[in-house]
């Protein structure tokens, strides 16, 4: 007997995921709304966002090149989106100061926008002349092949910061620790909870979660940017504010919301 | 020039959302389609990516930088792996499964090994005790370290439930916290790709 097919358009198990997503939106829709109004929104300042511009200035003014790595996720990665919004950022002020950038990559398409990116921003600064062919470059899509070949860049060319932003997995103490060992200014962004203790053990600075999504809008401060942040702290309220009152409800007898919480 | 590119993630990025709520199976088979279609756009990037590599170490050997003995094995590596696999296939006891099982593996095992190494010196420089937090670090590391031994529960036999307390309490806790955040910020991410606030994977900055 063949399997049954699935015929229905819509699952219900997971309504809370779109009630959530919705509820996002409308955060979203009303923070722009608000930021176009000409509202203002208060950041909190993020040290490794401030450090940035100190580490694209000091490698140009000892002049050695800024490594950046865009960290082993692939364009699914909302993390490796994140980090090419931040790249962007990264490669305008170094174009500005004529330093040295070299990208090594693990994804070849990951490659292909970041290349396209960082060429983007040396067209906007008017220097689209001094960028280098070949300083975003692929190297290896094996994780341990890339983990060699970045520690051999750092230990031979001795980038004066390594900037690692985007996802990471084992290989995040291998290539921070090397980084250590050089001398250079670290600093780092990831979302992934578990590699970011190894980060924090060996950067001088480190973006941890979420503030690696808010990295971009933080480093551009156009408002719109800036009302997504916005937003997302709504929803991190919100979110709290669920917790609590799942947590409160269920130890007075009503697991409902507990329940409609979970995803399944 | 613009417009295009972003109607197209608009409509995609929205397209698989929906999908995702969406259990009929003549809509999952539109999903696997899209899929699909990642996986061959990834094979073209990948021939972006052996140009890119050949460019790269092509240019170190040109201009004689340092290491570039280096470069001439990844270029001979790279074109003999690609001739394996194109000549005698990638099948199970083929040349190239032969040639990956007997390099490439032992090649990765020997580097992750080396981690353990880095994890003592990265956490010989955390647990300094400098300041209040990291000796709370370095408390918590001590404790860890000990329950997790046998010789730890001989000491005192409190110390594997204190550990798993440790874990499942102020440990759980923080990661939550954490992947609470990143989840709101993956969202965020999504929305302002999907809904064209965030350009600058097309190039622009805004």
């Amino acid at each position: 007997m063949p399997p049954e097919l699935d015929t229905r358009w819509f699952d219900p198990t997971r309504i809370n995921l779109l009630v959530g997503i919705l509820l996002f939106l409308a955060f979203l829709v009303i923070n722009i709304l608000r930021a176009r109004a000409g509202g203002s929104f208060f950041i909190r300042p993020l040290a490794g966002l401030q450090a940035l511009d100190e580490a694209i200035g000091r490698a140009t003014e000892m002049g050695r090149p800024i490594l950046y790595m865009p960290g082993l996720g692939d364009m699914s990665e909302v993390g490796t989106l994140a980090s090419i919004t931040i790249m962007g950022r990264v490669s305008r002020k170094v174009a500005e100061l004529g330093c040295d950038m070299e990208v090594p990559c693990y994804d070849p398409m990951v490659m292909a926008i970041i290349d396209g990116v960082a060429r983007q921003a040396y067209r906007e600064v008017g220097r689209e002349h001094d960028y280098k062919a070949g300083s975003v470059h692929y190297v290896s899509a094996q994780q341990f092949a890339y983990v060699a070949a970045v520690t051999g860049i750092m230990l031979r060319d001795r980038p004066a910061a390594n900037i690692y932003m985007g996802s990471f997995y084992a290989e995040s103490l291998f290539l921070a620790e090397t980084g250590n060992l050089t001398g250079a200014i670290q600093i780092a962004g990831c979302d992934k909870p578990t590699q970011l203790p190894f980060f924090v053990c060996a950067c001088d600075y480190t973006l941890l979660g979420e503030e690696l999504f808010a990295a971009g809008a933080y480093i551009g401060r156009e408002p719109v940017q800036l009302a997504t942040i916005a937003a997302q702290d709504w929803a991190k309220a919100l979110a709290m504010a669920l917790i609590v009152l799942g947590l409160l409800l269920t130890a007075l007898g009503h697991p409902e919301l507990g329940q409609w919480l979970k995803v399944s | 020039m613009y417009l295009g590119p972003l109607v197209l993630t608009f409509v995609v990025g929205t397209v698989l959302i929906a999908l995702y709520f969406i259990p009929n199976h003549a809509a999952q088979e539109v999903n696997a389609q899209l899929l699909l279609w990642a996986t061959i756009v990834y094979a073209f990037a990948l021939i972006l990516g052996s140009v890119s590599l050949m460019g790269t170490h092509w240019r170190k050997i040109r201009l004689r930088a340092e290491g570039s003995f280096f470069s001439w094995v990844a270029i001979v590596a790279l074109v003999a792996t690609t001739l394996m696999g194109v000549v005698w296939g990638v099948a199970e006891k083929s040349p190239l499964d032969r040639f990956y099982n007997a390099v490439n593996s032992p090649l990765a095992s020997t580097m992750f090994a080396l981690l353990a190494f880095f994890i003592a010196s990265a956490a010989f420089r955390a647990f300094r005790a400098r300041n209040v937090e990291a000796t709370l670090l370095l408390v918590t590391a001590v404790v860890m370290m000990i329950g997790r031994v046998s010789i730890g529960e001989f000491i005192w036999p409190g110390f594997p439930a204190l550990t798993e307390w440790l874990l499942d309490v102020p440990n759980l806790a923080a990661k939550r916290a954490i992947a609470i955040g990143v989840g709101l910020g993956a969202i965020s991410t999504a929305l302002k790709i999907i809904l064209g606030i965030e350009r600058s994977y097309l190039g622009r900055q805004r």
